[in-house]
């Protein structure tokens, strides 16, 4: 029996324009089947029992097999003139939809996994930053986030501080703000929306909001694919599968603070799927 | 369980400054090699975050997961953690170690505080190791000249000659490995095609 | 300038961009949104390849498809000893593993398109097949080893070890594990300590052959 708290939140299930260009997606979402399709106009997701409640946003088809807790969170950004809105297709993981977003709020594994683009040695030491859940929305919000981040591949001259902002939006969705390189009074915004098809194995949809007039959009897809292929077989390679809410199996450090808080987020709301509760 | 000494893989497999998955006792093992040869067998896991140290770097005498490259040193004692340069890691960071020894060309594995040496293999080469889809019991009605449980034993003929052959047996939830030594004086490539053809016998056996 | 319409996810598309880096070769990278795009199956597209396909290289005139094709080009144009030696013997083989790593991207590619972009198909077959060949792969480089060999013809890497490379290093992406292959392990990793040597997403950096940097 899954949890109603679980139900009843909202879920990518697939990307909009692929729906209405007439894909018929099969797919799964809290192990349950689905189908989601185009019908005179209007985007349907029917499950076993019947059609789920169905909103569209950022550019993504978004489902909810229970009643709907409150309406999908919102992305301010993603209507703002003169944002390139990217699309960057579906990938498959298999592991917890819970370590696909706790992967995306780290910053200290830059150096070794996305080496020479996100971060690189020495440069690995990650600045205290600031965590805090807040009450109003029930988000998770990292803010005052820093890293250095090099601006040539083998040299240290001549690099960056990147800040960033992560937020937890959703149980399986989080935003990340990012500098923005060609404006200094906007942030860039890439989502993670992730579909959970079953506790071990999930669908993760990036997308992105940024202003770019120059970069062709086949690179932009190309750049946030390869950002997020360098993670895949790290997340594939996490033991236990299900995320531990409990302390005691795992060892975090300052560096983690967004991940315990999401962690800590998780339980107190009941949003167990894709965990584990008895530190083994 | 019975504590006894598990074959994990060939000491020929593992260089210097590399690490390799491994099994042995209900455990995933990351086996590794430091820069000056000393061999380890840990749990194959790291504690900050449960990632698999066997896919981690070795540099000098310590392993690093690919992570976040935290650090340990041969005793399984976390040294750095690179997110934070200037900490010195606590103590209770710990990687739980097996005992792990090579001992005629063959990796062994065992509980830590296992007394005792593995089974000796005397006048044998290592030749490579062999993953199989059946069985030991297959293995053995495919080739009925050898015997034995744990270790096969058996003179077979390779190349048209009478050679000697061990098959230290690897059972694992992937599946069956076999650790081939042969007599010091075989051709190696007739007895890797040797095995080859053992293994097809073995597993259309298995598939009957 | 030679382009290569490119695609950073691609298995095939990688093989070229790393012959290129190994030998030295600038190209203008033109990336394709082969997902979730589906541009190379285009009406546009199909005016440069009417196959469809992925890595299309342009020189001048010339447009080559089929990356083991465009191996051999790199491979004359700036650095011929990559094609192996010169005796018959020898380039026989080459054209043997060539040849090889087709199977390799129709099984251990495949598969790898399965579990990471969904595409559909008879996986249990991949993945035997892609066993199928790993075993093979795995029979021919133990067997290189006994006689003192690390590539899979002659005693320097060549467009063999190159073509089959990408294929057999992101086989876990597809649910095939190399645990079972101690030679190929070994062999993809002398491939990845090459000088020149760049990775792509789902082949890591070693970075064991980079010093511990000084904790300032």
């Amino acid at each position: 029996m899954i949890a109603a708290e679980v139900l009843n939140e909202w879920y990518p299930v697939a990307m909009a324009a692929q729906i209405r260009a007439g894909q018929r997606r099969v797919t799964q979402l809290l192990g349950q089947t689905i189908t989601v399709d185009c019908q005179e106009g209007a985007i349907v997701v029917i499950g076993q029992g019947g059609a789920l409640h169905v909103t569209e946003a950022y550019g993504h088809v978004w489902a909810c097999p229970g009643t709907p807790a409150h309406d999908l969170f919102p992305i301010p950004e993603a209507s703002e003139p003169g944002r390139r809105l990217v699309d960057v297709g579906v990938v498959r993981v298999k592991c917890s939809p819970l370590r696909a977003v706790e992967n995306f709020l780290d910053i200290a594994h830059f150096p070794f996994v996305h080496t020479d683009v996100l971060g690189a040695e020495p440069h690995t030491e990650v600045n205290r930053y600031e965590v805090q859940i807040r009450e109003d929305s029930d988000e998770v919000w990292a803010t005052k986030v820093t890293f250095y981040q090099p601006q040539a591949a083998k040299s240290s001259e001549g690099g960056i501080v990147t800040q960033y902002m992560y937020r937890v939006a959703a149980p399986t969705a989080a935003v990340l703000y990012k500098t923005c390189p060609n404006r200094t009074d906007a942030w860039d915004v890439i989502g993670i929306f992730v579909q959970p098809l079953s506790e071990e194995l999930c669908d993760v949809w990036p997308w992105m909001a940024l202003y770019d007039d120059v970069s062709p959009q086949a690179e932009l897809i190309a750049f946030q694919q390869m950002i997020f292929l360098q993670d895949r077989s790290i997340l594939e390679n996490q033991i236990p599968r299900l995320l531990p809410l409990d302390p005691g199996m795992e060892i975090p450090t300052q560096a983690d603070l967004t991940s315990i808080a999401y962690r800590r987020w998780l339980k107190k709301r009941g949003l167990t799927y894709g965990a584990q509760m008895v530190a083994a | 369980m019975t504590p006894r000494w598990t074959a994990t893989g060939l000491s020929q497999d593992l260089p210097k400054a590399v690490a390799v998955a491994g099994y042995g006792h209900g455990h995933d093992l990351a086996v590794w090699r430091s820069a000056t040869g000393r061999l380890q067998a840990w749990n194959d896991r790291c504690p900050h975050r449960g990632m698999r140290l066997s896919h981690g770097f070795v540099r000098g005498e310590t392993l690093a997961c690919i992570y976040h490259g935290w650090v340990y040193g041969t005793e399984g004692g976390c040294k750095h953690i690179p997110a934070h340069p200037a900490l010195t890691p606590p103590t209770t960071i710990t990687v739980t170690a097996f005992a792990c020894v090579e001992q005629d060309g063959v990796i062994w594995v065992a509980p830590a505080d296992m007394a005792g040496s593995p089974p000796a293999i005397s006048g044998m080469q290592p030749l490579r190791s062999i993953s199989l889809t059946c069985g030991v019991a297959d293995v053995l009605a495919a080739e009925p000249t050898l015997s034995g449980q744990d270790v096969l034993r058996g003179l077979v003929q390779i190349g048209g000659q009478t050679c000697g052959v061990c098959l230290v047996v690897q059972d694992s939830p992937a599946g069956l490995t076999l650790h081939v030594l042969c007599g010091l004086g075989a051709d190696k490539v007739a007895a890797s095609r040797w095995v080859e053809d053992l293994r097809r016998r073995a597993e259309a056996k298995g598939a009957a | 300038m030679i382009r290569l319409y490119d695609y950073v996810l691609s298995a095939s598309c990688y093989k070229v961009r790393l012959m290129a880096a190994l030998v030295g070769v600038k190209m203008d990278h033109e990336a394709v949104d082969f997902h979730p795009g589906r541009a190379h199956k285009s009406v546009a597209f199909a005016q440069l390849n009417p196959a469809g396909t992925l890595p299309v290289m342009v020189d001048g005139a010339m447009i080559l498809t089929e990356s083991t094709a465009i191996l051999v080009y790199l491979a004359k144009l700036a650095g011929p000893q990559w094609l192996g030696p010169d005796d018959a013997k020898a380039a026989a083989q080459v054209q043997q593993w060539l040849s090889f790593s087709g199977r390799l991207a129709a099984s251990l590619g495949m598969a790898r398109l399965h579990d990471m972009l969904l595409y559909q198909g008879d996986i249990d077959a991949w993945r035997k097949d892609g066993h199928a060949a790993l075993r093979e792969l795995e029979a021919a480089l133990t067997e290189r080893r006994f006689a003192g060999g690390e590539w899979l013809v002659g005693d320097a890497p060549s467009i063999a070890d190159i073509a089959c490379f990408p294929n057999v290093a992101l086989s876990q992406d597809g649910g095939v594990s190399l645990d079972a292959y101690p030679s190929v392990r070994l062999w993809t990793r002398r491939i990845r300590a090459l000088d020149r040597f760049i990775e792509m997403p789902g082949i890591h950096r070693l970075h064991e052959l980079s010093p511990a940097p000084k904790v300032a």
